[in-house]
């Protein structure tokens, strides 16, 4: 998690923030920055397609992309309705892990002493492996939404709180001190100087924990399910089509691309203060 | 221009006695500031100079209110600095600018205003805090971020800020330290002036000599190892002061003065 907060902290210079570049020039930017990405893949998937065609790999080894391609188009309901109740998942674990991460370090900051009692037990549960309680999760909770819900809950909610609790807590002890000399209560102080200071950070940690949550939402369903695209997955598997397996993997990983980048354009959006490293 | 008169006669704003502070870390108890005396008068700027780690900074933290000492007296306008602060008798500055950087700088200005008088109309304190901006002449960089503005401007507003709740004195803890030699110079004039325009008692940590000499109407030198008091030296140059200043006699003999007690007092400290 410091990783993250670091990245934050190692900030454009303030100059480069002045003036945002004309329109068509930050497009051309845009551009020519995601060409490199865009040609690496295009050459990984035709390298990919000339293996399995020249070297014939069985399809249930490796398929080319072609196939994957084909079996996407093919399966587009059956993969559509996967995608759909893993997005749920995905969604409504997201956004309780956010709430209960974003209220565990409010918690632990505006209560000091219960705070001090408080953190060690989450970082002790933190380091509880808790992928291995999803089969826990289905016995209690069924095999629908809950279980998969409550597992990514405990897998993503604690990067929400660690770095929550980084922005809560590295305000300028200076200002803190001048609020408090006009006599401002730390309730004064949480509102008007700890939380607006926090949201960057908090951004940062809801970016680990949506792809937390995709990665909960698939074990979770790997667990025991009766839909989903992990559950797709497995079944796929047993079947030894392979092909749809990838198109599945092809259906989480855009999921979890759409999830990040609204993330990231609700960070761009409204919280702009802080310097951009992307 | 009237020119304050910071005769030794004028009354004492700010009194310090045997002030001692104490910092415990990890069990370990060091003496920062051991039995310091000092006098401001009203409306005076008064200067404490000296290297790193001397107590200058800890000792405007004691005047300011912002840290209790743990032995001795210090009154401000004759009431304890913890009262005097709630009294907004005390306006504090920093070396950062300590602003918000999701707030533009009216909205920096206000902040302090709008905790401390929540009674008062928002109307009035917008009026206020355009007030002060245009007292340091930034009226135009009102709707400015923080991460808009430059070093100097930044400490403009931190000014404005402190001065918005109208106090008597100003604490200024190396204010202008991160500032570069230019900038420098041109904030110094810029705070005389609003020093002779306010009328506010400064007080004013620095440890750049010829700052504190152009300023100052008395440097006060310490020394570190033992943290202490070792001169007030009054700098003899008239009000209000400009370039000319800097090439004045008066000034040549006060800086010339610092630099020996400066030296001394590092020659002892590495003595000792």
């Amino acid at each position: 998690m410091g990783t993250i907060v670091n990245d934050r902290a190692a900030s454009v210079p303030a100059a480069s923030v002045d003036k945002p570049p004309p329109a068509g020039l930050r497009a051309r930017e845009a551009v020519s920055g995601v060409m490199p990405a865009l040609a690496l893949f295009a050459g990984v998937i035709v390298v990919w397609e000339a293996v399995a065609r020249v070297f014939n790999v069985p399809q249930f080894v490796l398929p080319p992309p072609t196939a994957i391609v084909h079996v996407l188009l093919a399966h587009q309901r059956d993969l559509g309705y996967a995608a759909w109740v893993t997005a749920q998942e995905i969604v409504w674990g997201f956004l309780l892990s956010g709430l209960i991460g974003a209220g565990v370090a409010l918690v632990i900051a505006r209560f000091t002493t219960f705070g001090r009692a408080l953190y060690p037990l989450v970082v002790l549960f933190q380091n509880v492996p808790k992928v291995a309680l999803a089969p826990l999760f289905i016995l209690w909770f069924g095999f629908d939404l809950a279980p998969k819900v409550v597992l990514i809950v405990v897998i993503a909610f604690f990067p929400v709180a660690i770095n929550m609790l980084a922005g809560l807590t590295t305000v300028d002890a200076n200002l803190v001190a001048l609020m408090r000399s006009v006599g401002a209560s730390r309730n004064v102080i949480l509102w008007r100087i700890q939380l607006p200071n926090s949201l960057p950070y908090l951004m940062a940690g809801l970016k680990v924990a949506i792809t937390l949550a995709v990665i909960g939402a698939i074990v979770g369903e790997f667990a025991g399910a009766q839909a989903g695209l992990g559950y797709m997955i497995q079944f796929a598997s047993t079947q030894m089509q392979t092909a749809l397996v990838f198109a599945a993997l092809v259906e989480v990983s855009v999921l979890g691309m759409l999830f990040y980048y609204a993330i990231e354009w609700i960070e761009r959006r409204y919280i702009d203060w802080m310097p951009h490293t992307a | 221009m009237a020119v304050p008169d910071i005769a030794a006669n004028a009354p004492a704003h700010i009194v310090a006695r045997g002030v001692c502070v104490d910092f415990t870390v990890r069990g370990r108890t060091t003496r920062v500031l051991n039995g310091v005396n000092l006098s401001v008068p009203k409306g005076g700027f008064v200067s404490l100079i000296g290297p790193s780690g001397c107590g200058k900074s800890t000792l405007l933290k004691v005047l300011a209110g912002l840290l209790p000492p743990t032995a001795g007296d210090v009154s401000v306008a004759g009431v304890p600095p913890i009262e005097a602060v709630r009294q907004r008798r005390i306006g504090v500055v920093f070396q950062e600018a300590t602003l918000l950087p999701w707030k533009n700088a009216h909205d920096n200005v206000a902040l302090l205003m709008q905790v401390a008088h929540a009674g008062r109309g928002a109307d009035e304190i917008r009026q206020r805090a355009a007030d002060m901006l245009r007292l340091v002449g930034l009226e135009r960089a009102a709707d400015k971020r923080p991460a808009q503005l430059s070093g100097g401007m930044r400490q403009r507003v931190s000014i404005a800020r402190a001065l918005a709740l109208d106090p008597e004195v100003l604490m200024m803890d190396e204010p202008f330290g991160a500032l570069d030699a230019i900038t420098r110079e041109e904030m110094s004039d810029f705070l005389l002036e609003i020093w002779e325009r306010t009328k506010k008692t400064i007080v004013f940590v620095t440890h750049a000599i010829d700052e504190a000499a152009f300023l100052s109407g008395e440097v006060i030198v310490m020394a570190s190892n033992p943290a202490r008091i070792i001169e007030a030296l009054p700098i003899g140059l008239a009000y209000p002061r400009s370039e000319e200043s800097y090439a004045a006699p008066e000034f040549a003999r006060a800086t010339a003065r610092l630099r020996r007690l400066l030296k001394e007092g590092h020659r002892q400290a590495l003595a000792a």
